[in-house]
């Protein structure tokens, strides 16, 4: 059984003001084994920050299920609903909602305090994570007091600090240079060696080159998608390249 | 570009930051209102006729006051205005000039400024008017106090206003003239930094609060009192206001250094919030300590006044009717005559009226200061000397003694019956005005002085009144220069019937005091009116003042609650996406308690015993000397002012968990 399955996914905004609406999901979907490195890829608007914050709980569908291991996400209970968010989820946030009162060290720490982790424990795992990352050395900083990237690194140690079954990034190299991504890319092709299952929303066909797998998303919709075989990285990066320029009648961007 | 331009866009400014203006503008109306109020005090009938020093009085709350606004006001206004950074920086971003962005802050500080003050000074008169009414309906005084206001009120209470607010649009101003708009954008995210030299903050505030307790310990009249009391307060108040600042700081800190407490959901979200405003925190936890003190003060010292004056009342006058004739141009038959026609006369008046006596005593006496040296009562040569008291002795003849307590003595001519309030003297015989009394120990409910543990008293109860007669005459043969007292008589009764019969009986009584030239008749019902219409403004404008600042009280800790909340509901929103749930946010919202709850209402306590000195210095001006009576009163309201805070502290948290959640 696939770990994730999203059957008939529609979602429909309503404007506040308004009777007018906006399908950002049309009818999506697929399913996602455990273990599995999915990218997503399509144009800007196309509907895949939403379908990650409905994955994640974070709103819901008009119709359409999402299930978890089986369990359709519509029945976790409202009570249950956080904790699920703090123990089985990791969500790197496209617009990095980090939190100014926090220390950077803190806003990774967050969902482990949460969860009412030992002090002990804290500072062993955030070690580790923020050294990959390469923002150990900006732990005692506030939010205001770094850059666009190096907050990115913090939501994305955020977002992994507790180990979850499914990571779910949106964007996260999108403010990194290319070496940095290349580093995240790393880290998290690492994470997903162990297991975890990562589901990340790119613009970057390098970044998406590292994935297992590439959904591509037009107009609310799965359009077209693509298994890497065992050819090689770079052979990988053409075919996904190849798919963009017909996605979109354009050209990909490359890095 | 012209006036009607930024006129418009500072209205919809103010607008689009509802969220920030509505509480502001209401709290700032608030603390109008409340200047306004005390300022209309001023013009108060009571307040400028009574006393000079209940004007001066008054003067200082309004000073305490307006200076209370100005900090409020500019604080409050800073707070929102860092909020504002990031939207006043992009107008610069987008080319709005220097001056012309001060013209928009200028229209917002007017438009602001001046809701703030008419509905302020509209709130005061309301609130006035209706307050006065309502207490005088409520309080039932011999006197009724009118409230009143004049022009020179509203022209204070606008200069204030004014003041104030050109104040908060130059900080404004300034805030935004010399920062770079790098520094705007990121100003409203940025947390809050301690204090240049908090140490120095903190010995300072200490130095502030020794110095007003300082004050308060040391005053030793009350006229001084009433002068320091002002400097006091202000010390007070400064001292403060720099304890929360640099106190508050530097607890949170070392609460966040505690990891094994700070990595806990609640501590981690509310500590780390407090330290993110820890100066707005701060002014907000003084705010709510120095208004709970002036309750507190107020509210306790207007119930001593009133509780201690029941009390004196009660202790001077047992009995409800009081009636006693001097008896030194009389013979003591003709007294006797008095003594007991009058007592017929009173039942008889009850009966006509429909009451009945309660409760009675009447007894003949003649009291004699002295001292008794071996085994003799002599007059005290040096009364004004020495600075101890004499021993107070009354004599009583036996029948009159046997009335009292219902008892059927009967005393051979050399026997008397003895009783000393501190039982030091235990000789069998005591020799008086050349008489040698053999003495029986007397039954201590027959003594009717009220020794209050403080003067010596005794009693000698004699055969006859002829023995008194003896024994007063061999004693002012001794003291030279005296005139000589005679036998006097007292009768004191209570009768049935409710308070407004007892207040015809009394003046029927007074009627018959005509018959008996040499005596004098106190009724409580009248001492008591005659009180209450020469004091009973301060109770009033006490309870008055009570009120109006636990309503201050109340909107300052609303105020607080909800700015709060409105800045921290981003926060928990991204928290709730990473995982937070409902009863963490109720479990930090209430780990705040300690905070919002104990901090400032037990420094408020410390205050009010530290005022405690002083203000006794001034009940003295009423007469009112018990400690206990205060202490009782202090911790009643003590303990009634917190729970009052405490629904207060719920019920806006409550408001608080709405906004965020
Ligand atoms: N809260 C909302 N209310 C109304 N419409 C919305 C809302 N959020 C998103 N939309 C609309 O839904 C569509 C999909 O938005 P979504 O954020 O999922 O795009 P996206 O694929 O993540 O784009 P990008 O690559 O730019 O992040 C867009 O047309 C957007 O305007
Ligand atoms: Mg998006």
């Amino acid at each position: 059984m696939a770990l994730l399955e999203i059957r008939k996914l529609e979602k429909v905004y309503t404007a506040r003001f308004s009777s007018q609406k906006t399908t950002a999901l049309a009818n999506i979907d697929f399913s996602v084994e455990g273990g599995q490195f999915v990218a997503i890829m399509g144009e800007s608007g196309s509907g895949k920050t939403t379908l990650l914050n409905i994955i994640s709980t974070l709103d819901d569908a008009t119709s359409g299920e999402v299930y978890l291991g089986g369990k359709p996400l519509s029945s976790i209970r409202d009570k249950e609903m956080s904790a699920f968010r703090r123990s089985t989820l990791g969500f790197v946030f496209q617009d990095f909602n980090l939190l100014d009162n926090f220390s950077i060290r803190d806003n990774i720490l967050l969902p482990l305090v949460l969860s009412r982790t030992p002090v002990d424990e804290l500072e062993k795992r955030l070690l580790p994570i923020a050294e990959n990352l390469g923002i150990a050395d900006l732990l005692d900083k506030y939010p205001y007091e770094v850059s666009g990237g190096q907050k990115q690194r913090t939501a994305v140690a955020r977002a992994l600090i507790t180990e979850p079954k499914l990571i779910l990034a949106d964007e996260p190299t999108g403010a990194l240079d290319s070496k940095s991504s290349r580093n995240l890319m790393e880290t998290l092709k690492d994470i997903n060696s162990q297991g975890q299952t990562i589901l990340m929303v790119t613009h970057s066909v390098r970044a998406a080159s590292f994935a297992d797998r590439v959904l591509f998303i037009r107009d609310g919709a799965v359009y077209h998608e693509i298994y890497r075989g065992a050819e090689s990285p770079d052979d990988f990066t053409d075919r996904i390249s190849q798919s963009l320029t017909v996605l979109s009648g354009g050209g990909g961007r490359r890095e | 570009m012209n006036s009607r331009f930024f006129s418009s866009l500072a209205l919809r400014n103010i607008q689009a930051n509802r969220q920030l203006y509505i509480p502001y503008v209401l709290a700032s109306v608030a603390v109008i209102a409340m200047f306004h109020l005390m300022a209309s005090l001023l013009t108060n009938e009571f307040v400028r006729t009574r006393a000079a020093s209940l004007t001066m009085m008054f003067e200082f709350g309004t000073v305490v006051i307006a200076i209370f606004a100005f900090i409020f006001i500019l604080y409050t206004n800073s707070f929102l205005i860092k909020r504002r950074k990031k939207e006043i920086g992009l107008y610069g971003i987008l080319g709005l000039e220097k001056r012309h962005v001060a013209k928009v802050l200028l229209f917002e500080m007017l438009y602001t400024g001046l809701v703030s003050l008419g509905a302020g000074m509209l709130t005061g008169f309301v609130f006035g008017r209706l307050f006065f009414l309502l207490l005088n309906y409520m309080m039932n005084l011999p006197v009724q106090l009118d409230y009143s206001t004049t022009g020179v009120t509203a022209l204070m209470t606008a200069g204030l206003s004014v003041s104030v607010f050109l104040l908060a649009f130059l900080y404004n101003i300034s805030q935004f003239t010399f920062a770079k708009p790098v520094k705007l954008l990121k100003g409203s995210n940025e947390g809050e930094r301690e204090p240049k030299g908090s140490v120095v903050l903190f010995v300072l505030s200490l130095a502030f609060l020794a110095a007003g307790y300082g004050i308060s310990l040391s005053m030793d009249d009350p006229l001084s009192a009433l002068t320091y009391f002002f400097t006091a307060v202000l010390a007070v108040i400064i001292g403060t206001y720099l304890l929360f600042v640099s106190g508050s700081i530097f607890i949170l800190k070392a609460l966040k250094r505690n990891s094994r407490f700070y990595y806990r959901p609640a501590a981690f979200i509310s500590v780390s919030g407090m330290l993110y405003r820890m100066k707005q925190n701060a002014v907000g936890l003084a705010n709510i300590c120095i208004l709970s003190t002036m309750v507190m003060i107020t509210v306790s010292t207007t119930m001593t006044v009133f509780v201690g004056t029941e009390e004196i009342l009660e202790n001077q006058l047992p009995y409800e009717n009081n009636w006693t004739v001097y008896g030194a141009e009389l013979t003591p038959e003709e007294l006797t005559e008095s003594f007991m026609s009058f007592q017929d006369r009173v039942r008889e008046t009850a009966a006509e009226m429909g009451l009945e006596v309660t409760g009675s005593e009447a007894y003949r006496f003649q009291s004699f200061a002295g001292e008794i040296s071996g085994g003799q009562f002599e007059p005290r040569r040096d009364i004004r000397g020495s600075g101890d008291l004499p021993l107070f002795l009354q004599v009583i003849p036996v029948a009159d003694y046997n009335r009292l307590i219902g008892a059927s003595v009967s005393l051979a001519p050399d026997e008397a019956l003895f009783y000393h309030s501190d039982e030091s003297f235990s000789a069998e015989e005591l020799t008086f005005g050349g008489t040698t009394y053999r003495l029986s120990p007397a039954d201590p409910a027959s003594v009717t002085e009220d020794s209050q543990g403080i003067t010596e008293t005794a009693m000698l109860v004699v055969p006859d009144l002829l023995h008194i007669r003896r024994i007063s005459e061999a004693y002012y043969a001794d003291v030279e220069h005296e005139v000589m007292a005679g036998i006097d008589a007292h009768v004191a009764w209570n009768t049935d019937g409710t308070q407004e019969e007892k207040k015809a009986y009394a003046e029927a009584v007074e009627s018959l005091k005509a018959g008996y030239p040499t005596s004098n008749y106190r009724s409580r019902i009248a001492v008591t009116e005659e009180w209450y219409s020469m004091n009973g403004g301060f109770l009033f404008l006490g309870v008055f003042l009570g009120l109006l600042f636990t309503i201050g009280t109340v909107l300052i800790t609303y105020f607080k609650q909800v700015s709060e909340g409105y800045d921290d509901r981003g926060k928990f929103q991204i928290m709730q996406k990473v995982g937070l749930d409902r009863d963490m946010i109720r479990d930090s919202t209430r780990s705040q308690l300690v905070w919002m709850f104990l901090l400032p209402i037990a420094v408020a306590v410390i205050h009010v015993l530290f005022a405690y000195p002083i203000v006794r210095k001034m009940l003295l001006l009423f007469g009112i000397t018990s400690d206990r009576t205060w202490l009782l009163s202090f911790a009643t309201v003590v303990v009634a002012f917190s729970v009052i805070y405490f629904m207060i502290y719920r019920m806006t948290s409550k408001v608080y968990y709405g906004i965020v959640r």
